[in-house]
């Protein structure tokens, strides 16, 4: 229910975004689709240039492309980096610099009728914003592509600020420092303490699943899988 | 007690914490290579051209019928660069001229001109032509210099500059709408020559002045018998034309025979535009009859006759032209030796053997490249081009530097089979196969079972020793069909590939070698193909068996090819011929007696018959006959119509659908996989009650589209029916969106991918079914007993690309989270978490949507690039993604086919049941040790002070 509810009002939002968009359709009356149904319709090119700041053009253009509206047009680097892409009808595109190495941020490029050009940035969700982009095409890569995950590397600090290393030596230190700091003999600081641990222990509605956990650890005694936070946990238990 | 109730919640944070980030597939950098790998291809080879230019070089260009343009290396056989236009005739390679550095090419039915900088792989320029369908072009020359080209259309010819492809001139073809302008010639005179027919009557020659387009002289020629010039004419020596007239009679007059029924062709050479061809020309007179003929002062003589002869071709080096020609030797062999083309004579210690595989097709073409030696005297090697779209690069005496297997590029269909147990292996599962000996021979088995593997793991041991001591380059990984065995892990497998040519492969998935390959002859141009696995490794004393369905997409009719699928070879099993067109096939559960799955095939009088069809498997069918189920779709109908078997194996029509064909039609009709098994009936909700999942097996997907294209008025639906019942559980409708649509149907969901013409986007939805908070029959599902319902949720998305193909992947038992891999048209293969298409995905976070892990709703997808299972292995035209579950739950092997092959493995939710390969064994011993010692020192102490308590 809740996701029709909320495909519902993304109809609607589309929906709204639409008007918007037919204001700037108008003026193009065969965008995008009629492609198969025009097809004696003028053609037009689509032009521009991919820049890689520092790498000569010569190492990367002939592994890279031009995408309109996926593969539905394609065209390729000149040697220089600029390119062409022929026999566009007019409509409404996505233009894309694909190379396996870097990385290019996808224009928008509306073509109206009579052959006129613009160029805009992509906005998949609010499609009819227009935020100009030159034109011709200055498409400027934003660095190589990143593929690959980083490992993870091993260091002293990187073991210590492990959150579950932080988590056994911080018990471990208050296991140690507490009974020197207050006396755990006192009757009335025991009162206090069980006071306190009472106030935290306050949310009734969550336990089963960490009651669960406690049970799971302190049952399975001697057994390796436990590991050593239920061994502190047991010490804790065994203090007090 | 309190302080461990919040540490383990504490624990539980982290976990979920650690749980929603590292939910990623990603690769990391070391691992480049090591389980992956990928083959590139380029088609069947239409244009070749070895770049010359050069004397080193060592570049060999490449124009196929996919219109790919691609230049190769000539000593490994691999890409320097390649370059994927549009499929279609719109990137249709027409032509291909080099010169120098520069390779010009007509695309399109001469709708383009482009030119390629050969050294780099970049673009020199694109020109668009004037509309008209090309006839031919060619280089012209002039002075020694070559800065032109020339092409022909339909009704024009034009001229370009080779620099920048400007045009010099364009001008009309006279009288074009009689004569048919078939072929352009320079001969390096500064004239452009234009050789035109009107069938049946004469020939027209128009000749252009390069400088200025001038129609300098028009000549037509008195010949009735002429009908086209590209087949029978050919210019020679200093611009005579050559013809070929069909009657036979001149040929005879100079003492020659034509095979019968064989149309003789001509093939002149010349070797530099700017030169007039050579005065020697080959003339084929029969499918092994060449000659080799030329021209001097108006006569013409034979200088060599070549019988039997397979190819010959022409090749130039320096000053020197040779002719290169194939004679059979045997049966599997091939002899090619050279000929200087002035004289006719063979040249010394030019032999070459070419071994014809007996798996392959027969020799096709010919390239040859050519090349002086430091002695000056003519060496060469051959690219062979045979049927089966194989390129073998030879060098002499006759070694092999390279085969390419341009099938490869058109995988049309795929399977993956499990590779046999070794010997030892099987012996250990067959002990538990039997039980009828007595315990003293039992115990006798087991104890020689044991003894092989330890002599099996011993020598093992001896191997990694001996290879241990060889330097790393030594060591062959000597992959061959007879020592394949399965791994651990099942992880290694036998890709069994089909292509469109009709070339079986079988790949060994983890080097990606071809370990066999098997062409079919007489396979129709446009046949279908289905391939079943119909008996597994697993049982051993039979060999594993494959099943082809060729079928004619004209006809219906089909036959079948028994394969096994380890070797390659044809089975002893003879298929059953099959004299009507079929409609469909099944492959059932049931086995026969020898464990082959019963394909049940259904021709178009609607009869079944079974293969194989023994006694038991007859009789297994009359038993379960009534529980068979099948459905028909015919889309030019628009009718989906299901089927019962009856015992006498014929049918009895059950339900049928009919989607008006004037609206709308099918594009596609989706089931599940029947490997596929769904180990959760249900998910667990946030209050913990337990939702569960419709999991009907019968269940299809039908994906129609409407006829009407226009933007406001297109749609597509989806329509989800029970295949045993015809009751149609759900129907969905997307207004304003067109396909193409991508679907993909497993468990309880549906993804499909469409374009969204209103907003000009492509768009994800995903439809889930779940039957509620209780189930009906929780032990067997049947369509037939199912009263409720199911609940449907829905969800759609904005995806930032379109994409070429998609499919999920699978694994063993179901456990592991499933991801969508994503073909890309740019090449990347997305590997897309099935998380974030999730009907519940929250718009407002709630604490129990929280509980159960649902990220909340953002309409657009994201593409990573760290989710591209293929780093930068791009694979070019995805079409298809095949993926298989392997022995560990946790991996899933894919394998994405297209212009390119690539294979790898993912681990969707990480590789949770076998240690990572990056698991640090010398931290984890480091810190035992340090433990052990910390324990014996501190027992140590903790002694002492014992001691020195008791003291005080």
């Amino acid at each position: 229910m809740l996701s029709r509810g909320s495909l519902s009002r993304l109809w609607l939002f589309v929906h709204a975004t639409f008007v918007v968009v037919s204001c700037f359709t108008d003026m193009e009356p065969g965008s995008g689709v009629g492609v198969s149904s025009q097809p004696n319709g003028d053609r037009f090119k689509i032009e521009g240039r991919a820049i890689v700041p520092g790498v000569k053009t010569h190492d990367w253009v002939s592994s890279a492309r031009v995408l309109v509206e996926g593969e539905e047009h394609v065209g390729f680097l000149r040697t220089d980096g600029s390119f062409a892409v022929n026999d566009v009808p007019s409509g409404s595109y996505v233009v894309e610099v694909v190379t396996p190495t870097y990385r290019f941020e996808p224009v928008r490029v509306d073509i109206t009728s009579k052959g006129k050009m613009r160029a805009r940035l992509v906005n998949y969700i609010k499609t009819s914003e227009v935020i100009r982009q030159p034109y011709p095409l200055q498409i400027r890569s934003v660095g190589p592509h990143s593929y690959f995950m980083k490992r993870e590397t091993w260091g002293w600090t990187d073991f210590l600020m492990n959150p579950m290393v932080m988590m056994m030596v911080l018990p471990l230190l208050i296991i140690v420092l507490l009974p020197k700091v207050v006396n755990t003999n006192d009757p009335e600081m025991r009162k206090e303490m069980e006071q306190s641990m009472n106030m935290l222990n306050s949310n009734p509605e969550l336990p089963d699943v960490s009651e669960l956990m406690t049970k799971l650890f302190s049952g399975s005694k001697g057994s390796s899988k436990a590991g050593s936070s239920s061994k502190s946990s047991r010490t804790v238990t065994k203090r007090r | 007690k309190s302080k461990a109730v919040a540490m383990a919640k504490l624990i539980l944070l982290l976990l979920n914490w650690i749980f929603l980030c590292c939910n990623v597939a990603a690769v990391f950098e070391d691992q480049v290579g090591k389980f992956d790998w990928r083959q590139q291809y380029v088609g069947k080879v239409r244009f070749s051209h070895f770049d010359s230019h050069m004397q080193s070089s060592k570049k060999v260009l490449l124009a196929s019928e996919s219109n790919v343009f691609a230049a190769l290396n000539t000593r490994t056989g691999e890409l320097f660069w390649r370059h994927v236009d549009k499929t279609g005739p719109e990137g249709n390679i027409d032509a291909l001229l080099q010169h120098g550095q520069d390779a010009v090419l007509v695309i399109g039915n001469g709708h383009l001109l482009r030119s390629w900088d050969i050294g780099v792989g970049g673009m020199n320029w694109e020109m668009v032509l004037d509309p008209g369908s090309f006839r031919s072009a060619c280089l012209v020359g002039h002075q020694g210099a070559v800065k032109h080209l020339a092409v022909l259309k339909k009704t024009v010819i034009s001229l370009h500059y080779l620099s920048n492809g400007h045009q010099k001139w364009v001008e009309n073809l006279p009288e074009s709408e009689t004569v048919d302008f078939q072929a352009v010639y320079s001969g390096g005179n500064g004239e452009v020559y234009a050789l035109g027919v009107v069938p049946n009557s004469h020939l027209a020659i128009v000749v252009y002045s390069l400088e200025d387009g001038e129609i300098t002289k028009q000549v037509s020629v008195e010949a009735p018998w002429l009908s086209s010039i590209p087949a029978s004419c050919s210019v020679i020596s200093r611009g005579l034309l050559t013809c070929l007239e069909m009657t036979q009679i001149p040929l005879q007059t100079l003492g020659l025979d034509v095979d019968p029924g064989f149309r003789p062709s001509l093939v002149s050479h010349q070797p530099n535009p700017a030169h007039p061809p050579l005065s020697e020309f080959l003339l084929q007179l029969g499918p092994e009859h060449h000659l080799l003929l030329q021209h001097n002062d108006g006569q013409i003589v034979t200088l060599r006759d070549y019988k039997p002869a397979l190819l010959a071709s022409f090749a130039t080096a320096g000053e020197k032209t040779v002719v290169a020609v194939m004679a059979p030797k045997n049966k599997t062999a091939c002899s090619i030796n050279l000929f200087s083309a002035e004289t006719g004579r063979r040249l010394l210690e030019t032999t070459l053997i070419f071994t014809v595989d007996p798996n392959g097709g027969k020799p096709e073409k010919l390239h040859v490249q050519a090349f002086l030696k430091k002695d000056d005297s003519v060496g060469y090697r051959v690219m062979v081009q045979t049927e089966d779209h194989t390129l073998t690069f030879i060098q002499q005496p006759g070694r092999v530097m390279w085969t390419r297997e341009e099938a490869l590029s058109d995988v049309v269909t795929m399977e993956m089979v499990d590779l046999p147990l070794t010997g030892a292996q099987a012996e250990l599962e067959g002990e538990f196969g039997k039980k009828a000996d007595g315990l003293m021979s039992m115990v006798m088995k087991r104890l020689s079972s044991q003894l092989i593997m330890l002599q099996a793991w011993i020598a093992h041991l001896w191997k990694l020793f001996y290879d241990a001591r060889k330097p790393r380059s030594q060591v062959k990984n000597d992959v061959s069909i007879e020592n394949l065995s399965r791994d651990e892990f099942n992880l290694q497998k036998m890709m069994v590939l089909v292509t469109a040519s009709g070339k079986l492969f079988g790949i060994d998935s983890k080097t990606g070698d071809i370990l066999w390959k098997h062409y079919l002859e007489n396979i129709p141009l446009n046949a279908a193909f289905k391939l079943m696995v119909q008996r597994t490794t697993a049982h051993f004393p039979h060999p594993p068996q494959c099943t082809l369905l060729i079928k004619d997409k004209d006809t219906g009719l089909a036959t079948l090819h028994v394969f096994n699928p380890i070797f390659g070879r044809r089975s002893q099993v003879t298929p059953p011929a099959l004299p009507q067109p079929i409609l469909q096939s099944l492959l059932l559960p049931l086995m026969d007696q020898d464990y082959a799955k019963v394909l049940l095939l259904v021709d178009d009088q609607y009869k079944v018959s079974a293969f194989p069809s023994t006694k038991n498997v007859l009789q297994q069918l009359q038993e379960t006959a009534s529980s068979i189920f099948f459905y028909l779709a015919d889309s030019g109908q628009g009718r989906l119509s299901g089927y019962r078997l009856r015992t006498d194996l014929s049918t009895e029509q059950v339900w049928e659908v009919v989607i008006p064909t004037e609206t709308q039609k099918i594009v596609s009709i989706k089931g599940k996989r029947s490997n596929e098994h769904v180990h959760s009936q249900g998910r667990v909700m946030g209050d913990r009650s337990v939702l569960y999942k419709y999991l009907n097996p019968n269940l299809l997907a039908v994906v129609t589209e409407s006829t009407d294209l226009h933007q406001e008025r297109s749609f597509i639906g989806i329509l989800l029916i029970d295949g045993v019942t015809g009751r149609i559980i759900h129907e969905a409708v997307q207004r304003k969106a067109r396909g193409p649509v991508h679907v993909v149907h497993s468990e309880n969901w549906v993804v499909y991918e469409y374009w969204s013409t209103k907003s000009r986007r492509n768009e994800f939805s995903v439809i889930e079914l779940y039957e509620g908070m209780d189930l009906y029959n929780s032990t067997v599902f049947s369509s037939l007993d199912r009263p409720h319902a199911p609940q449907v949720l829905q969800q759609s998305y904005i995806f930032p690309s379109s994409i070429s193909t998609m499919e999920a992947t699978l694994t063993e038992k179901g456990i592991t989270s499933r991801h969508l891999l994503v073909g890309l048209p740019s090449g990347g293969i997305l590997s897309l978490p099935k998380m974030f298409l999730d009907p519940r995905r929250p718009e407002v976070i709630s604490e129990q949507s929280r509980e159960e892990n649902l990220i909340p709703y953002a309409p657009e997808l994201i593409i990573r690039t760290e989710w591209f299972i293929n780093y930068n292995q791009t694979v070019s035209r995805v079409r298809g993604i095949y993926t298989a579950p392997s022995g560990l739950e946790s991996t899933c092997l894919v394998v994405a086919y297209g212009l390119d092959i690539y294979h790898t493995r993912v681990y969707p939710s990480k590789q949770f049941d076998v240690l990572k390969d990056d698991y640090d064994y010398m931290l984890i011993s480091s810190v035992l040790f340090a433990l052990f010692f910390a324990t014996m020192i501190s027992k140590r102490l903790a002694e002492v002070k014992l001691l020195n308590r008791a003291w005080r």
